[in-house]
């Protein structure tokens, strides 16, 4: 009867907690554009998926020919364990409304919803092209029954990867409370390993190619064949279906065995995390204090402005946390880093002071330019109500983007002296890059403003507001590129690589108007913003 | 329905939590007898949030026990249907209408859909919420959710009623009609234990008052006892009574916490 309730109670948990999600996906027309630019992005890649799956449905003739399919059997499970577990480190292993939730129904109702949830989630946004690619599979083949015989297969394969990862990632969040220093530690490892990992895709890509490594071959080195063989049962009524082997069914039997075990373990570790307070670390109710009061230093002591950005780089520096949105940049900075690597000689030189400058511009803006509205909301009543006037507020913030900026900037070009630019390259270079980080930040401030968030969501594991991805997106992809290129007359110009043409000559007063009028433009908008700002 | 037998409503004996070298509850008994209105009086950081919690199972005590109507809290099958809990901060998803907030914590807490259909209604109208009942609750004011999350928290008829700052954020209204919820709780045998900063709800509505100061249970009994032992005068009211048992400096308090 138990067991009947929770699951009941479960599927009801999960049903409102998917539509909570859908209507937070939905939420405003903002945030549908972005799901549709996404969409977009993504959904070109099925363009070229479909008729790949269709080709490879007609010519497969038997489970063994399917390109990829013994490793792919082996790895899809193993991916939906790990996404379990990091789903449930990131997001299930707590359930809004805990202090209802908990008290109306049992601890194993809350872990089947969640995970009901979850699936749903997933099935959301990655159901729909997994599901076109394999029904357009089935149709190449000439058997639709592979959609039905592969959700049959798919489905205890599914549940049992879910349970036992929420398992994972529960124990996982027990260690971490036992262990604060632990999860501190992980963190950084985890950045770090990130940043590694990106990296070494770049490599990854060019030693394949170059080296006379088989991928085929390398793949089925982790093919596990049980697994294989009842990922396989998947084909059975179609032109490729083999006898069901023993191992398929006795894979088939340990999912159906193990689905149930691991939802006890996980509503055990649950009742443990949810029902016991955290260990005291002797941090949680440490009382911080800081002496002196309030006083800038000189030059921030100067001007209003100044004691506003000295105010906003205190508060950075005390939650560090709050900055995680900076991580984004990993990803598009990394696959550069091999290379660093692989130049030497001339080329590392103008490479350092070029990367510096490049992430001093990210930093002058990104730091605390892309959320101003949404980074004060909770003071604004307050900031609007003040003698300050919206022009000091923004250029505050503006300001103390570019003190994290400038410096990297002016660091990375004196580096880059030891590595053989002449002390004239480094100073342009570190001038115009002095000059980017103010027109960056200007234009951050701009695109932060029009799209402010103000809802405090999880990301990297801290619960923050952070900017929305698509005005990080576009201010990466803008301020990026257009670093770039200046990066590069500037060079030209200082190496005397430089054809003074009018062709030249429109083409980069075109490019120092675009910059300098996009930012100071982006920067009144700002102020606009500001000074019309009335509270929702 | 409110439970007939014999036990207390509320038992807790020699409670004890810590959170570290921070003592945040010593040594606490309460026996609340069935369709009491116990109200629980404290200063700031008294620990009156953590007393809810151990009393609702919701968090375990270091030592001692607690038995709610009987049953172990920890048991949680058992636990489900005798009490109600309205947190200071209210339970509710901002993504849901307030009928469909009710609606699902109806069919959580297992109430069958004719009888949900009719509570929800009847509750909805009395707290003036019936216009507003399909509006999300991300666009209510802060008294229209704390009127829904009260409603949610009584909609299963529990035996026991936990109600933290229960009229904080109230227009006197709404503060009004929340009071009489709790007086007709009460006189339908419903425990209803009482944590608020606004001493005259209190006086209004309390058959007993429990004053928690620094972690320990200072005084007890009926309003009029604790205005009597903290020796008022007669003029007194329970403000005062309040301000003289919890009279030791809150700063020696505050440094022996730190």
């Amino acid at each position: 009867m138990s067991v009947r309730q929770d699951v009941r109670h479960g599927l009801r948990i999960g049903r409102a907690e998917f539509v909570r999600s859908l209507r937070g996906y939905l939420g405003n027309p903002r945030r549908v554009l972005g799901l549709l630019l996404t969409a977009l992005f993504f959904g070109g890649a099925l363009l070229f998926a479909l008729p790949t799956a269709y080709v490879l449905g007609q010519t497969a003739r038997s489970v063994a020919a399917v390109p990829f399919f013994a490793p792919a059997a082996t790895l899809v499970p193993l991916s939906l364990l790990s996404i379990s577990v990091f789903r449930t480190l990131e997001r299930l292993g707590h359930i809004d409304g805990a202090d209802f939730v908990l008290l109306a129904v049992h601890p194993r109702a809350v872990v089947i919803g969640l995970i009901t949830a979850e699936v749903g989630r997933l099935s959301l946004w990655f159901g729909i092209p997994v599901g076109a690619v394999v029904v357009t599979f089935a149709l190449g083949m000439g058997s639709p029954l592979l959609v039905a015989s592969g959700g049959a297969v798919a489905l205890p394969l599914v549940c049992c990867a879910a349970v036992w990862g929420y398992a994972g990632g529960i124990a996982v969040l027990r260690l971490l409370r036992k262990l604060p220093s632990l999860r501190r530690l992980l963190k950084a490892v985890g950045i770090l390993a990130m940043v590694g990992l990106v990296v070494a895709s770049q490599f990854a890509g060019q030693f394949i190619v170059e080296s006379d490594l088989s991928v085929q071959r390398l793949l089925s080195t982790v093919a596990f064949d049980p697994l294989v063989e009842y990922v396989a049962l998947a084909f059975v009524g179609t032109p490729v279906s083999r006898p069901t082997s023993p191992e398929a069914v006795a894979v088939l039997a340990a999912l159906l065995a193990l689905t149930p075990v691991g939802l006890a373990v996980s509503t055990k570790q649950v009742s443990t995390l949810w029902f016991t307070d955290p260990v005291d670390n002797n941090e949680s109710t440490q009382v911080r204090r800081s002496s002196g009061g309030f006083s800038a230093p000189r030059p921030f002591a100067w001007t209003k402005p100044g004691r506003i950005a000295w105010g906003i780089l205190v508060r950075g520096r005390r939650d560090p946390a709050e900055l995680s949105h900076l991580l984004i940049a990993v990803f598009f900075i990394a696959p550069f880093g091999t290379m660093f690597l692989e130049f030497s000689g001339d080329a590392l030189g103008p490479l350092i002071t070029g990367g510096g400058v490049v992430l001093a511009t990210y930093l002058s803006g990104a730091t605390f330019g892309l959320n101003p509205l949404g980074d004060e909301r909770p003071q604004l009543p307050f900031l609007l109500l003040t003698e300050t006037s919206s022009a000091a507020l923004v250029r505050g913030r503006l300001l103390a983007g570019v003190v994290i900026g400038v410096p990297v900037a002016v660091l990375s070009s004196l580096v880059s002296i030891g590595f053989g630019i002449l002390v004239l390259e480094a100073v342009v270079t570190a001038a115009v890059g002095v000059v980017m980080c103010l027109t960056a930040a200007m234009f951050a401030v701009g695109i932060g403003s029009a799209y402010p968030i103000y809802e405090e969501r999880e990301f990297w594991g801290t619960e923050t507001v952070v900017p929305s991805t698509l005005v990080m997106m576009v201010y990466l992809f803008v301020v990026g590129g257009g670093t770039v290129l200046g990066l590069f007359v500037t060079w030209f110009a200082v190496t005397g690589n430089v054809v003074l043409t009018p062709v030249f000559g429109v083409l980069f007063g075109t490019y120092l108007l675009l910059t300098v009028g996009v930012s100071y433009g982006s920067y009144r908008y700002a102020l606009r913003r500001h000074r019309r700002y009335t509270l929702a | 329905m409110p439970s007939t037998h014999d036990e207390s409503a509320i038992l807790a004996t020699d409670l004890r939590k810590s959170y570290g070298s921070e003592v945040a509850l010593d040594s606490l008994t309460l026996d609340i007898p069935h369709g009491t209105v116990y109200g629980f009086l404290g200063p700031n950081g008294a620990g009156k949030t953590t007393t809810m919690r151990l009393l609702t199972g919701l968090s375990d005590p270091d030592s001692g026990s607690v038995r709610i109507c009987g049953v172990n809290p920890s048991d949680r099958r058992a636990i489900a249907g005798r009490v109600g809990y309205l947190p200071e901060t209210p339970p509710l998803y901002d993504e849901f209408s307030a009928r469909e907030q009710l609606e699902y914590v109806a069919d959580l807490r297992d109430i069958s859909r004719s009888v949900a259909h009719e509570r929800i209604g009847e509750y909805l109208d009395q707290f003036g919420l019936a216009g507003d009942a399909d509006r999300r609750i991300d666009g209510y004011s802060k008294g229209m959710k704390q009127k829904t999350a009260f409603i949610q928290s009584v909609l299963h008829e529990p035996d026991v009623l936990y109600l933290d700052e229960p009229t904080s954020g109230l227009d006197p209204r709404a503060a009004r009609t929340i009071r009489e919820s709790i007086t007709a709780f009460a006189d339908a045998g419903t425990t209803v234990f009482l944590s608020t900063h606004i001493l005259p709800v209190v006086e209004a509505v309390a058959d007993e008052v429990g004053v928690l100061f620094d972690g320990r249970l200072v005084t007890e009994g009926t309003p009029t006892e604790v205005q009597a032992r903290a020796e008022t005068g007669e003029s007194g009211s329970l403000e005062d009574a309040f301000l003289a048992v919890t009279s030791e400096p809150e700063t020696d308090a505050a440094s022996r916490r730190e």
